[in-house]
């Protein structure tokens, strides 16, 4: 009974959509009565629009994408660091960063909108990285820092007495065993990327290069007077499927690195 | 050695400080300058003006009460839900690890894609539970035109995509609870609410705590959600602080005063954040409870 309620409350709102985005407009109003029919023709608008709704998918893999790297070029010595550092260092740095974690990133927009006007930043794809690597260090450096901290010195000290330097045993016996956890992080990063808002919002205003969450802002502003719930709906459809095949083709991962942020964050 | 160590540190600590501490810097300075349309966007000192004008902003105080309403209604729910499916989510029932999956599933979409989705499903009339109302004789609500409402439906709407989340920091902690804590517990005849209440939620609490300073933060940021959903209306009954101050920069093109509302509504963070977690340590102090 309470499996049922569950799934109905989280899966609902979807199917409610799918429904939607399947239906002609007349069909939603209740102009149409009686025998179901059935279109696709809100799929065929969207993915012919000028541009091509797929197009806001791909911006937001790239983003995504680039941003995940960049971010774990820095967590990885960050939390290797951290977890090697000593008590007292390593509590204070972990209180500040787990205080980052929590900051709410819209309140940066104003000071990211800056960096992008001076800079000459906006409307680049690769640049929004910039910001999104500090937004996701945070979380990537309290997750990968208790991974770290899991590995048994033994192992290091073993290294050592091989005469492997730092960068060695990094390289060749600290990153192999760290892959899961590096896995995981990887993931949450680009769910997070993906779903970023407010800077991408600042940063983009080019249509073709619109990430996928302010493409939905503006399909959701452009038209207030009329009801285009198809087309909205087959927007909400198709910019939720990339994510959910991601979490159900990498379900264990992203559930394990959610928990082990939780239990040792 | 240890110098090695910090130097592995150093680069993504200088980004954080770039991200997270200079723009709060920036901001101090800026809500001292007048920068907006009549300034001809160029910054010019004014002091502690902004300030005052702060202070006797009304809307910046109703957008406060907006949103501090906001986050303890949705904090809240999703505190007593998150619960609730965390405890249906550790029990080893047949399907679990698909149903944790799925169950999450909401909290994985992008606010904006799900904002636009609960826009169509509260839409009145023709929206999902509208159309419900109205075949069971209730009328329709509006939730997105009458105030009074409006401000719950963006509660709802958040609380069905951060309760999964919350879920599952509580099952992390679930999981630590070693089990034959209960199995003594209920040789001694504890009935399932009171082991609930003596040692799942004591043994909990360090959770609980993370869950709600993390989700409170966000919550107080509220943006996404609120500008897809509502747009802050109607009559400005749901807009946000962040959503003030978004609006003061890219609408009124008011930087200076976009500023000091930014670090007015980090203000509000702080003080909301520091009040919860010293309600947790007195809440965990108080003696009375543990027999």
């Amino acid at each position: 009974m309470a499996r049922l309620a569950l799934l109905v409350w989280s899966l609902g709102p979807m199917l409610w959509q799918l429904y939607t985005s399947l239906r002609p407009t007349e069909a939603l109003t209740g102009e149409l009565h009686g025998a179901a029919s059935w279109t696709l023709s809100h799929y065929q608008q969207l993915l012919q629009g000028d541009p091509p709704f797929l197009l806001y998918l791909f911006n937001s893999a790239v983003v995504g994408a680039t941003s995940t790297a960049l971010t774990l070029a820095l967590a990885v010595p960050c939390a290797y660091g951290l977890s090697r550092i000593g008590r007292t260092a390593s509590r204070g740095l972990s209180l500040l960063v787990a205080a980052a974690a929590a900051f709410p990133a819209v309140l940066l927009f104003l000071a990211m909108l800056e960096v992008a006007r001076d800079w000459h930043l906006a409307n680049n794809l690769l640049a929004l990285s910039l910001p999104y690597a500090g937004l996701c260090l945070p979380l990537a450096i309290l997750l990968l820092q208790a991974s770290f901290r899991d590995l048994p010195l033994e192992l290091e000290e073993a290294a050592v007495m091989e005469g492997m330097g730092l960068w060695q045993r990094l390289r060749w016996v600290l990153l192999p065993l760290m892959a899961p956890a590096i896995a995981s992080a990887s993931l949450l990063i680009f769910i997070f990327c993906w779903n970023e808002y407010p800077i991408a919002l600042t940063w983009l205003s080019r249509s073709d290069l619109l990430t996928l969450a302010p493409a939905m802002a503006r399909i959701a502003g452009s038209s207030v007077y009329t009801i285009p719930y198809g087309a909205f709906a087959a927007a909400t459809v198709l910019g939720s499927t990339p994510l959910i095949l991601l979490m159900l083709v990498f379900q264990r991962q992203i559930i394990s690195g959610l928990t082990q942020g939780a239990i040792k964050g | 050695m240890r110098w090695r160590l910090w130097l592995l540190m150093a680069p993504a600590l200088l980004w954080l400080v770039a991200i997270f501490a200079a723009p709060l810097l920036h901001y101090a300075w800026l809500s001292t300058q007048a920068q907006s349309v009549l300034t001809g966007l160029e910054p010019r000192p004014v002091g502690a003006e902004q300030w005052l004008r702060l202070w006797n902003d009304a809307r910046f105080w109703q957008d406060t009460w907006q949103t501090l309403r906001f986050g303890a209604a949705s904090v809240g729910l999703e505190m007593v839900l998150g619960l609730a499916m965390a405890l249906l989510l550790h029990q080893p029932l047949k399907g679990r690890g698909p149903l944790r999956t799925i169950s999450l599933l909401p909290w994985a979409l992008p606010t904006t894609v799900m904002a636009l989705g609960w826009r169509w499903i509260f839409n009145d009339p023709y929206g999902p539970i509208n159309q419900l109302a109205t075949r069971l004789g209730l009328g329709g609500i509006p939730f997105l035109s009458d105030p009074a409402i409006t401000w719950m439906a963006s509660v709802w709407a958040d609380t069905w995509k951060t309760t999964p989340f919350v879920a599952l920091l509580l099952l992390a902690g679930l999981q630590t609870i070693p089990a034959d804590l209960y199995e003594a517990a209920a040789l001694e005849g504890a009935s399932g609410w009171q082991s609930l209440r003596r040692i799942t939620l004591p043994l909990l609490t360090p959770y609980l705590l993370i869950a709600v300073l993390f989700r409170l933060a966000q919550a107080l940021g509220v943006f996404d959600l609120i500008q897809v959903l509502t747009g802050g209306g109607p009559a400005g009954s749901t807009e946000s602080l962040a959503l003030y101050a978004y609006l003061n920069a890219m609408r009124f093109l008011d930087f200076g005063y976009s500023a000091t509302v930014m670090l007015g509504s980090f203000a509000v963070l702080v003080v909301v954040a520091a009040i919860a977690a010293l309600a947790f340590r007195v809440g965990r102090s108080t003696p009375g409870e543990v027999r």
